[in-house]
């Protein structure tokens, strides 16, 4: 037997080898930066807060809600249901099961839709798809579900129709109803009503 | 007895170009055009920092009398920006801005030590181009903090200041206290519903 071909096999065994590890210098599929940019430039990945505040109030079994404020401010208040996932802890692998789960759509949010923009691009870079930001946060979602303002007399039907339904939001969300809490870590938070509270103009 | 085994070299030659296609093939393997710099922990870490952003007050000093060297960027359509724009400002959309010739132009402004600044028109529409730049290793790239809408508020009243991140209620009373009976008693709560303006003096932070 040839040694040339001894040395030539162990180099061919030596690059297969090669060939076998070399897709696992990524242990994540990213998308690339043009990608990503051209996806950034969509505005489909935001979500309105009454669409969100719809999926929440008719229990649409697909809504993710995740809460990207620091613990202390989830614990303090947080939509239904959401999970909290601090946006510096995104990528830790405990929170990384939470996103990409089939048939699931996530929608991130914050104090405003910055943060949650944030963690929508690092989300996406990942790979990750049905993932949406709840436009305006929370601060957005105080103004127009749990204080909504009547629109003028001058205003369209459609108007109204999204008043009466915020109004009706409203009540769900501040303790009209109260749901049977999750179990878990979900977090779930049922803001019961006071009996001593006054009247509120808003809703 | 094998054909092959009748000349030895053939066999050789024809082996040894086969693993140069292999090694070729291994070097050459997916070089996309642009890559990223930093991994996704290091933008987590980005978006946490300080380091997230440019106000318009500094914008200005920037702009008017320093030496420092600037270059604006605005990445609105051309309608916005026909209707106005910071002065000096380019009009690139931000999926233009990753074509061959504004990524070298990217590069020679890094290397000369410019400031990138790019804005839309509030401070969302630049967040996820501006975190894409940072991404890809353009670390003078800097974002404008809300936006030209704010920028415009922010020439007509020179003492706001922009707070994007922080909740301007403290959400658990608001959602308590506001809650809807309306049937047996409709006066306006106005001390149930105090409404927490948390402190806008704070200095502007990027990062939030």
């Amino acid at each position: 037997m040839n040694k040339n071909y001894l040395v030539l096999a162990i180099l061919m065994i030596l690059l297969a080898v090669g060939l076998l590890l070399v897709p696992e210098r990524q242990n994540y599929q990213q998308i690339e930066p043009e990608k990503l940019m051209w996806d950034i430039t969509q505005t489909s990945r935001f979500v309105t807060v009454d669409q969100v505040a719809q999926m929440i109030i008719e229990g649409d079994p697909t809504l993710e809600l995740i809460d990207i404020r620091p613990v202390a401010d989830f614990e303090t208040f947080s939509l239904t249901n959401a999970i909290n996932i601090p946006l510096d802890s995104l990528m830790k692998p405990d929170y990384q099961d939470y996103l990409g789960i089939e048939d699931m759509n996530v929608v991130f949010y914050g104090n405003s839709d910055i943060n949650a923009d944030q963690a929508w691009v690092i989300a996406k870079r990942m790979g990750y798809n049905s993932i949406y930001v709840m436009q305006g946060g929370l601060n957005c979602w105080i103004r127009k579900i749990i204080q909504p303002v009547e629109p003028d007399e001058s205003a369209s039907q459609e108007e109204f129709d999204l008043y009466q339904f915020r109004k009706g939001a409203c009540a769900f969300f501040t303790g009209t109803k109260v749901e049977a809490p999750d179990a878990g870590k979900t977090g779930i938070k049922v803001v019961k009503r006071k009996k001593g509270t006054a009247v509120a103009g808003g809703c | 007895m094998h054909v092959h085994e009748l000349n030895p070299k053939k066999t050789v030659i024809t082996m040894i170009i086969f693993v140069v296609v292999i090694i070729a093939g291994l070097l050459t393997i997916r070089s996309p055009r642009l890559k990223y710099a930093l991994t996704p922990e290091q933008t987590v870490l980005l978006t946490a920092s300080d380091d997230g952003g440019i106000s318009p007050e500094k914008l200005e000093l920037l702009l008017t009398g320093s030496t420092e060297k600037v270059e604006v960027i605005d990445i609105r359509n051309h309608y916005e920006f026909a209707r106005g724009h910071i002065p000096g400002a380019r009009n690139i959309s931000a999926v233009e801005l990753l074509e061959n010739d504004n990524i070298k132009w990217l590069r020679i402004l890094q290397e000369e030590g410019f400031t990138v600044v790019i804005y839309g028109k509030d401070q969302l529409q630049a967040n996820g181009p501006w975190m894409v730049f940072r991404q890809i290793g353009f670390s003078n790239v800097t974002v404008l903090l809300g936006g030209y809408q704010y920028y415009l508020a922010y020439k007509d009243n020179k003492t706001q200041k922009y707070a994007p991140c922080k909740a301007d209620f403290n959400y658990a009373e608001v959602a308590k206290a506001s809650v809807a009976d309306g049937e047996d008693n409709n006066q306006p709560a106005k001390k149930t519903t105090i409404v927490r303006r948390k402190k806008k003096g704070g200095a502007v932070a990027g990062g939030c």
